[in-house]
């Protein structure tokens, strides 16, 4: 079914666009061709007249994050899109690949315009080789039509891309560490300062943006920044994929208008809501990485500000919902698991302190609990984890748990004595 | 896989990086979709080939969950258990599947036909809860019953003629 207000073009058209052909009829392109019509100081305010905010979770104005790269280096200047998505409950740059790299491809070359860019990396998760295979045709018929090359920014302006495939490991998501395995290193996250934008890819001043970032460039440039800027509120402007999984009845990618849904909205009326009978217990509306929040927060409207204002993130839009069959500490558990295996072990609080968690949580679920003793023990983890390190993971292993402990402490103490109850999974449900 | 075959197939993208090192990912990718997995020879291999040591080439290959630096089954099934998939059953899809392949939990199996394993979250929790054979589509939402079929489906199955992990 066509969506109205839709910034990505399949959704607009409730169709795949995987060929250039299609692409182009659905309006592919006109964008670039009104971004090369501007000057490239002018395409970059035009970025940052729309209000974007970048996409991957951090949410940074992505027009201020492009006017940071310093200009006339003697070097060159890269773009690395990043399509590691891996942030549990997060499949929406999946879909846009999937079904509309195109946009994708135009919005690197939009913003190769803008930035003085002649080649851009896609750094894919090697987990997304179905999808890493859809690019790949998608950038070999760009190429072949001339859209990528030698002329592909007007005669005489090359810009091109290559498709760089990840091996499994979350933390290559982090810009940095993104870099150093794009650079043939271990992905660990360097030091920052110097951010990316001024010593980024091989030391070069690179920019670093998000799949539903910089694919939303194309309507940006063709519809005006100032009809994106207009939909949602000033501060987060424009539209967002939510994708919602866990409990619901309609698990998959919903895109609103920013400030104009609420969550509630979007997990009943949008995703099924729960099952007959069921009520909302916990939800992680930006990944898994945010704190959760109770039923208590569900008319909160979709956007940084107000869900800042409940306590948590918007973060990556990876909604995941849980209703009240599942335990908190099992849940809490599984997310420390998922840290403490990402954590690429550089920083010690981190190291160490994901592995103290999952420890601790794995060992009131079975029932081995400690009481109050482990209670303490979580709390006094906490801080000695978040904010010591070098990249957000251990904050987002902390905030998860942390939260959870703080919404639900009798249900803590309780498995804390006396362990989880026996898992009872959503299986078999229809998907609708 | 001798260096050779990796030369050959890196030269084309070699223009494509500023430093040869970013060339040791996509050769050891080459490379294990020879065997389908990375034995010290194809570690040298990679080594000559891009002209680092085999030490730091090694020292990448173990940073990454994807390469394999131990043998493992003809075909790798990852059934994702994070937290969107165990809330719809991962967990039962996992054991039934170490049931259905006599395994104690995550291994390969005595003829080395599989390799099952527990992955974290890949992405399709539309799908949950999901797995994926190798690093193919992401299949889901799956019911015990379906991944048994699976595993039955891809027993008649040759070997890939390269692994794509």
């Amino acid at each position: 079914m066509p969506q109205m207000n839709s910034v990505y073009r399949h959704r607009e058209f409730g169709a795949s666009l995987t060929t250039l052909a299609d692409y182009e009829r659905a309006g592919g392109y006109l964008g670039l061709k009104d971004a090369l019509a501007l000057t490239p100081d002018d395409a970059l305010y035009a970025f940052h007249r729309s209000g974007l905010r970048g996409r991957g979770g951090a949410g940074f104005p992505m027009g201020r994050k492009a006017s940071f790269l310093p200009k006339d280096t003697g070097r060159p200047t890269y773009i690395v899109c990043n399509a590691d998505e891996s942030e549990p409950g997060t499949f929406k740059d999946r879909e846009i690949i999937e079904r509309n790299p195109f946009q994708l491809i135009e919005g690197l070359t939009i913003a190769a315009h803008a930035v003085g860019c002649e080649r851009a990396y896609i750094y894919i998760r090697g987990e997304y080789e179905a999808q890493a295979k859809v690019l790949d045709a998608a950038l070999a018929e760009a190429r072949d039509a001339g859209r990528l090359g030698p002329d592909a920014l007007g005669e005489g302006r090359p810009f091109d891309i290559t498709l760089y495939r990840g091996a499994g490991a979350y933390i290559c998501g982090e810009e940095t560490a993104l870099l150093e395995s794009l650079e043939g290193k271990r992905g660990q996250p360097r030091l920052k300062p110097p951010f990316p934008a001024v010593a980024g890819l091989y030391g070069c001043p690179t920019l670093i943006n998000n799949v539903e970032t910089l694919a939303a460039l194309p309507p940006i440039m063709h519809r005006g920044p100032d009809w994106y800027g207009s939909m949602g509120p000033e501060k987060s402007p424009g539209t967002k994929i939510f994708s919602v999984s866990g409990h619901v009845l309609r698990p998959g990618n919903y895109e609103v208008v920013l400030g104009e849904t609420t969550l509630r909205e979007l997990i009943f009326t949008m995703a099924g809501g729960v099952r007959p009978g069921r009520h909302v217990k916990a939800v992680w509306p930006g990944g898994s990485s945010v704190p959760v929040i109770g039923e208590g927060s569900l008319d909160v409207p979709l956007d940084y500000e107000s869900l800042n204002g409940v306590g948590t993130f918007l973060g990556s839009g990876g909604c995941i919902v849980m209703d009240d069959s599942e335990c908190i500490v099992r849940a809490c558990h599984r997310l420390a698991q998922f840290y403490r295996h990402e954590s690429c072990g550089k920083c010690t609080p981190c190291r160490e302190g994901t592995g103290w968690l999952a420890r601790i949580l794995g060992r009131m679920v079975a029932g081995e609990g400690r009481g109050a003793e482990d209670i303490r023990m979580l709390e006094s983890l906490f801080g000695r984890i978040s904010g010591r390190t070098l990249c957000a993971l251990a904050d987002g292993a902390v905030m998860p748990v942390k939260s959870a402990l703080e919404l639900f402490p009798e249900e803590f103490a309780h498995v804390a004595e006396h362990g989880s109850p026996a898992p009872a999974p959503m299986m078999g449900e229809p998907v609708g | 896989m001798t260096a050779h075959e990796i030369e050959e197939y890196l030269s084309p993208m070699r223009h494509e990086f500023a430093d040869p090192r970013s060339l040791i990912l996509p050769a050891l990718k080459f490379a294990q979709g020879d065997s389908g997995w990375l034995p010290a020879e194809d570690m040298a291999a990679v080594a000559e080939a891009t002209g680092f040591s085999q030490a730091y080439v090694e020292s990448v290959a173990t940073f990454y969950d994807r390469l394999y630096v131990e043998p493992v089954g003809r075909r790798v099934i990852n059934v994702c258990v994070t937290l969107s998939c165990m809330l719809r059953g991962s967990d039962e899809i996992f054991d039934h599947l170490a049931d259905y392949l006599g395994l104690d939990g995550e291994g390969t199996t005595e003829d080395g036909m599989f390799t099952l394993a527990k992955v974290q979250c890949i992405g399709a929790c539309d799908r949950a809860p999901c797995l994926q054979i190798d690093s193919g589509e992401q299949i889901g939402p799956l019911e015990p019953a379906d991944a048994t079929c699976l595993v039955d489906d891809l027993r008649e199955q040759p070997a890939p003629a390269r692994y794509e992990r």
